[in-house]
């Protein structure tokens, strides 16, 4: 009973957890730009968070180990920078990102200016981070992040897609001028699903957890269907841009703009969701970061780390959770839109992408981590083949997006 | 007593291994070992390096130089080799935390830090 238990929790926490900055502000702005045309990039990147999810399970389940103990102990400290750097650059630009996503869900609910609101949003972060037990930070903002199912009601308020939209789902419709923007939201959508610093989080939580070979049910099931239903509040979310935002010439570029879709759908209620959602989701997803940088660096220094230790019994860990959280401060402090920041941060991870991931795919196939459990052939070929992808679009799309001015 | 392959151990088995006390803390990992030659001509390890100095070493030599000027070898310590009492995955020392310089890290940022925020358990 008590393991059905977990298996739904985890499958809920999954659901819930599954929207960030990233993918609000990537499927919001795909919708409004390009109707279903990204639909397809959304489906690729589930798969392969899918498939990273349950591997990063199993990997900790079985070794013992998290992704950053293993990544210094098998390959040295000079390769282990690589990653490291990759992640701590990538994910300051999107924490900063989700701490504005939370001010202006804050804002949407209180007409104060989101700027006004970034500071409290942020203490809000490093108070739940600075003490809130392991299973707190997981589970609550993901049931209060469940909300984003609504976007799905949202899109039957509005009596379902036309027949005209939904042929955009195989033939998108990119005018000319906005290749440039096009490819940048397929790396942003790749990006900000595939997010590493998600992997780190669930890695160091199978072990705050004790997981065992035992768990290998609950972790298969959760990365299964807890990340296909997530998807599913990320697509409605393309469909509502889509639908309300693409009629109206509107380009989706704020977080705000995005709510509108919600409030057409279903009125101010409609709105408060919105904002709910924004909340729950950018919270959750904020403390998945700033601790997922943060274990990893613990991790791969070989210090004392643990969410459920009082900070001063993990003093080093908890000094890197503040200065982290200060650098994205200083960043988000700068007043760029936290939309536009959560695309860059999306697309840079995206670039890095390779870099995070290949060396975990070389642990995966390793019988000393992985006994009998290493991956199959399928796993990957289907990892490599979507890195390599996100990487390429990241790569070409970055200086034409640049060149062009900017979405 | 013939030697088992348990007890034979490369470079690599030592280097970046966690270092865990005789509490069971995590204090770091091992940055760089220190070797040196007997009369008999034999090299013998003498004692792991953790810090700042020795991992910059690593990643080119001419940091290890720069990085010693600033720091002035005042983050780099050595731990004895008969300090540890299990090879393994883990190095496990015969000390506690605060036996050791880098086990006392944690100790130094949490008495003049982290005690001035509230609700750091201090």
């Amino acid at each position: 009973m008590k393991k059905w238990l977990s298996i739904t929790l985890g499958i809920v926490t999954a659901t819930g957890g599954f929207l960030d900055a990233g993918t609000i502000a990537t499927s919001g702005e795909s919708g409004a730009r390009f109707g279903l045309g990204l639909i397809w990039a959304c489906l690729i990147a589930t798969v392969a968070i899918i498939l990273l999810v349950e591997m990063m399970g199993r990997f900790s389940a079985i070794s013992k180990k998290t992704y950053a103990e293993a990544i210094r102990e098998n390959f040295g400290f000079k390769f282990y920078l690589l990653p490291l750097l990759s992640e701590v650059i990538a994910e300051s630009i999107l924490l900063a990102a989700e701490i504005g996503g939370i001010a202006i869900a804050l804002s949407l609910m209180t007409g104060i200016s989101w700027r006004i609101l970034f500071p409290p949003a942020a203490f809000l972060v490093f108070a739940m981070a600075w003490r809130a037990p392991f299973d707190w930070i997981e589970n609550a903002p993901a049931l209060l992040g469940l909300v984003t199912l609504s976007f799905i009601v949202g899109i039957i308020a509005l009596g379902g897609p036309s027949h005209q939209l939904l042929s955009t789902l195989w033939k998108p419709e990119v005018k000319q001028g906005e290749l440039a923007d096009y490819l940048y939201l397929v790396a942003a959508t790749l990006g900000a699903t595939i997010s590493p610093y998600l992997l780190y989080f669930y890695s160091s939580g199978a072990r705050e957890e004790h997981w065992t070979s035992s768990s290998l049910l609950l972790n298969r099931v959760t990365a299964i269907v807890g990340m296909s239903f997530g998807s599913l509040g990320s697509i409605a979310l393309i469909f509502l841009g889509a639908m309300v935002l693409q009629p109206l010439n509107m380009q989706g570029s704020s977080l705000g703009e995005l709510g509108l879709s919600m409030a057409k759908a279903l009125g101010p209620f409609g709105a408060l969701l919105f904002a709910v959602a924004l909340f729950a989701t950018c919270l959750g997803a904020a403390l998945e970061v700033v601790l997922g940088v943060s274990y990893n660096i613990a991790q791969g220094f070989g210090w004392e780390w643990g969410e459920d230790k009082k900070p001063v019994e993990a003093a080093r860990f908890n000094l890197v959770l503040i200065i982290f959280l200060l650098v994205a401060v200083a960043i988000g402090l700068m007043g760029i839109d936290p939309l536009q920041l959560a695309l860059a941060g999306s697309t840079v991870i995206a670039l890095f992408l390779p870099i995070s991931l290949f060396p975990f795919l070389v642990l995966m196939n390793d019988p000393q981590y992985l006994r009998d459990k290493t991956n199959g052939r399928f796993s990957n070929i289907a990892i490599i083949c979507i890195l390599l992808i996100a990487f390429v679009v990241a790569f070409v799309s970055i200086p034409l997006e640049i060149l062009s001015g900017g979405g | 007593m013939p030697i088992t392959d348990d007890q034979i151990f490369s470079i690599r088995d030592i280097i970046d291994s966690q270092l865990e006390t005789r509490e069971k803390r995590r204090i770091g990992r091992v940055s760089d070992i220190e070797a040196i030659w007997q009369e008999d001509g034999t090299l013998v390890l003498s004692s792991l390096v953790i810090g700042p100095q020795a991992l910059a070493g690593r990643i080119a030599s001419p940091l290890r130089s720069i990085v010693r000027f600033v720091l002035r070898d005042r983050f780099d310590h050595g731990i004895p080799l008969d300090d540890v009492e299990d090879f393994g995955p883990t190095l496990r020392l015969r000390g506690s935390a605060a036996d050791y310089p880098v086990g006392q890290s944690d100790a130094w940022i949490a008495n003049h830090i982290l005690r001035w925020i509230p609700g750091s358990g201090h």
